[in-house]
């Protein structure tokens, strides 16, 4: 006799397509169809669900990244399209996530050089991409056109949308067909409230990635663990304005007390420790798209999330 | 199926005689319903009644408690399978494992870890909770003696016995019957042996099977046998299997779908070689009794901190007491930075703080809990709330200056609060991380 575990989910993730490949209308060597889910996270029978994507951020100017990452890349770090190339080639990232980290100088206005990283990134890495632009509303609008048009094609995942201001990346991602990548401080309720707004100015579900925003294990960890699982409750009962993906970034991880002043012997294995706990317990929360700093990080969450991909439900008795 | 609470008081004697302890028969038949209390405190119920709700009230995961002293634990009696529905009530035992074929001295090292390694976060003391001794060498003699080494650091540390062979089982539990242990495992070949052991010794005992139906099976096996707590081992190959299974087994026990699976589960990290992933799926995927070998530094402490965070009751914040904290030793001219009482808040802050090197004093606000954007939309936090509060806690008295630095999220208040303080007020940054550039940039005196 079979047990028949049973959820009521009447609905599922919506899917969303990031990268494009050659015959795709883009030069990637690979492009990716995530959601899709139709029950909580690896409870999924259909082996052809996907694994949760891993992206390696990298960033265009290395002052704001962590110094554990910077002693531990090295020189790659002054170097963005050899770092982005890395990870591919060496890290072993499904994707790259772009910090334009340069934008964030006092000042900022040489918007032509933002096409040319873009560019750059591009050619160095045949992974699709993620571009986080300006934080400064005054350039926002010059800084995503430029990263629209430098990736069209490509189907970019643009960030970072908020309540407050997501009219540029949405114009960007609208005109090029790229997608959005819209962030809320840790509430269901907000992050629905953007996801409106954001179809309101034309951007279509299938085109957005949800960020819950991800606090660091000990530093509200907890709250963003409980909002993935409700948005992801939400839309399996329904709510077609809840049901895009989600994106765990745990980039506070490296600035935290534990990992900051752990001893320097023991520091890239604390970040690393940090960042694979986040990552896996993000992703039995529903987040299936990673993002670490760590290169190490990588390899660890790979296996993990493949052997997590094997053996479901319907393997046991269990409808 | 659950009963609700007006479907329990309609069974209870309604008579209002406050011996169970409750005032009226309608409130305790409220906490009937919430699996917060036993039917056997009401004297005046008929064995009729008792039965209906015996199967309904009493907790769909049964309690079992591992160990005994102060570093004994309980697991089991959860409620839901999403903490934000209600929370997670016990937390789940993490227990290194050694293999009796290891020298005594590494045996020893362990034990000693586990007994005296803490790590504290946000003012708690976090904790490994047990050993467990495998008999890799088979022999009884071998276990016997390894337990022994154990017993013998005096850690009084909850013991996991892993041997399915009652021989060796029996020559362990001399060393440590009074203590007990968890006996790992019951299968459908030495139920009988290993649940007379269980019985004599009054040890919780782990059943081991790699479908439900088997779980089930020697459930009822067990349960027959006269032992009552038991630990499920789902036996998983994969950490698919894990979470699929432990989950199955969470939704049918707290649906009360199948009774028989409401017990606590039990995982071993090493089936598949990827021991920290595991041990985060434990974590977050409902496992109370997880054996590892004793991880490295950095998943040692995120997986206490994980813990922590996932066993955190989402009801409520923790706070901080409010008062004026002082970051280094602060004079007449240190900055004062105000803030919420949430601790999430507090400790981040205070964090940022402590490496910007700034002596400073930190004036906590009792906003309940709330963080700084929710307790400013909530109208918590006010001006006068920062009035009293700098009064309350004289602040005048351990500074010379009147400037306020407060959080980025709280600047609609920045004009009212100077009205009503006299204090001048600086906007401080939205987050704490840029709070080392602020105070370099902005504070001078």
């Amino acid at each position: 006799m079979a047990y028949t575990v049973s959820f009521d989910w009447t609905s599922s993730i919506g899917e969303v397509v990031l990268g494009a490949t050659k015959s795709e209308g883009g030069t990637r060597k690979i492009s990716y169809r995530i959601g899709g889910g139709s029950t909580l996270p690896f409870l999924e029978s259909l082996p052809s669900s996907p694994a949760p994507l891993i992206a390696f951020e990298v960033c265009d100017n290395p002052v704001f990244w962590s110094p554990i990452i910077r002693n531990y890349c090295g020189d790659l770090v002054n170097d963005v399209t050899g770092w982005a190339k890395t990870a591919d080639s060496a890290y072993g990232a499904d994707m790259v996530r772009l910090y334009l980290t340069s934008t964030r100088l006092r000042d900022f206005s040489d918007i032509p050089s933002v096409k040319k990283t873009v560019e750059a990134v591009l050619s160095a890495t045949a992974l699709p991409l993620i571009i986080e632009g300006s934080n400064e509303p005054k350039i926002d609008s010059e800084v995503f056109q430029a990263c629209g048009e430098a990736g069209q094609g490509e189907r970019l995942l643009l960030g970072t949308a908020e309540a407050g201001r997501y009219r540029s990346i949405a114009a960007a991602a609208l005109a090029y067909n790229h997608s959005v990548l819209a962030q809320s401080p840790i509430d269901i309720n907000l992050a629905k409230q953007l996801n409106i707004l954001l179809r309101e100015i034309g951007v279509q579900r299938d085109h957005i990635i949800i960020d819950p925003y991800t606090g660091a294990l000990g530093y509200g960890f907890e709250y963003s663990y409980s909002a993935m699982e409700r948005i992801r409750f939400s839309a399996l009962k329904g709510d077609t304005d809840l049901a895009m993906p989600m994106i765990c970034s745990a980039a506070d991880s490296l600035t935290i007390k534990e990992v900051r002043d752990a001893e320097p012997a023991l520091q890239d294995e604390i970040a690393v420790g940090w960042e694979l706990f986040t990552g896996i317990a993000a992703a039995t929360a529903g987040a299936e798209i990673i993002c670490v700093r760590h290169p190490k990080t990588i390899p660890l969450l790979k296996a993990a999330f493949a052997d997590m991909k094997k053996n479901p439900l319907s393997a046991m008795g269990v409808q | 199926m659950a009963l609700k609470a007006l479907d329990i008081y309609k069974l209870l004697p309604k008579k209002n005689c406050k011996e169970c302890g409750d005032p009226t028969c309608l409130t305790f038949a409220m906490k009937l319903a919430g699996g917060k209390a036993d039917v056997d405190l009401c004297p005046y119920l008929s064995e009729e009644a008792k039965s209906v709700l015996g199967a309904s009230t009493r907790p769909p995961i049964r309690l079992v408690k591992v160990g005994v002293g102060v570093r004994s634990f309980k697991v089991g009696e959860e409620f839901v399978l999403y903490r934000h529905d209600k929370t997670f009530y016990h937390p789940p035992g993490i227990v290194f494992r050694v293999k009796d074929t290891q020298p005594e001295d590494e045996i020893v090292a362990v034990t000693r870890r586990v007994r005296d390694e803490t790590f504290t976060r946000v003012g708690s003391d976090l904790r490994f909770n047990g050993i467990a001794i495998e008999n890799a060498s088979r022999s009884p003699e071998t276990f016997a003696r390894a337990v022994a080494t154990v017993e013998k650091v005096e850690a009084h540390l909850p013991p996991v016995l892993i041997s399915r062979d009652p021989a060796a089982l029996k020559a362990a539990l001399v060393h440590c019957g009074g203590y007990r242990p968890l006996l790992h495992a019951a299968t459908a070949q030495n139920f009988r042996e290993l649940c007379a052991l269980a019985k004599q010794h009054g040890c919780p005992l782990v059943i081991q099977a790699t479908t439900l139906e088997g779980l089930v099976q020697l459930v009822k096996d067990c349960t027959a046998e006269g032992v009552q707590d038991l630990v499920l081992d789902p036996a998983p190959e994969s950490l698919g299997a894990f979470v699929s299974r432990s989950t199955a087994i969470r939704q049918l026990a707290i649906t009360r779908s199948v009774p028989e699976l409401g017990y606590p589960v039990y995982l071993d990290t090493a089936a598949n070689g990827q021991e920290d992933a595991a041990l985060v799926l434990g974590i977050t995927k409902y496992a109370s009794v997880i054996v590892t070998s004793p991880p490295a530094p950095g998943p040692s402490k995120a997986a206490l901190t994980l813990r922590q965070n996932i066993y955190t009751d989402p009801q409520k914040p923790i706070q901080m007491n409010p008062g004026l904290y002082r970051v280094g030793t602060p004079d007449k001219d240190a900055p004062v930075l105000m803030t919420v009482n949430f601790s999430l808040t507090f400790f981040t802050l205070q964090g940022y703080l402590e490496s910007t090197r700034v002596p400073c004093f930190m004036l906590i606000v009792d906003t309940e809990g709330l963080s700084v954007l929710t307790a400013v939309a909530a109208g918590k936090l006010s001006e006068m709330l920062v009035r009293d509060s700098i009064k309350k806690f004289a602040v005048e008295n351990e500074v010379s200056h009147r400037k306020l630095i407060i959080p980025g999220y709280a600047s609609p208040l920045s004009g009212r609060i100077e009205d009503a303080t006299g204090w001048k007020v600086l906007v401080g940054p939205r987050d704490a991380a840029e709070i080392g550039e602020f105070l370099h940039q902005e504070w001078k005196n």
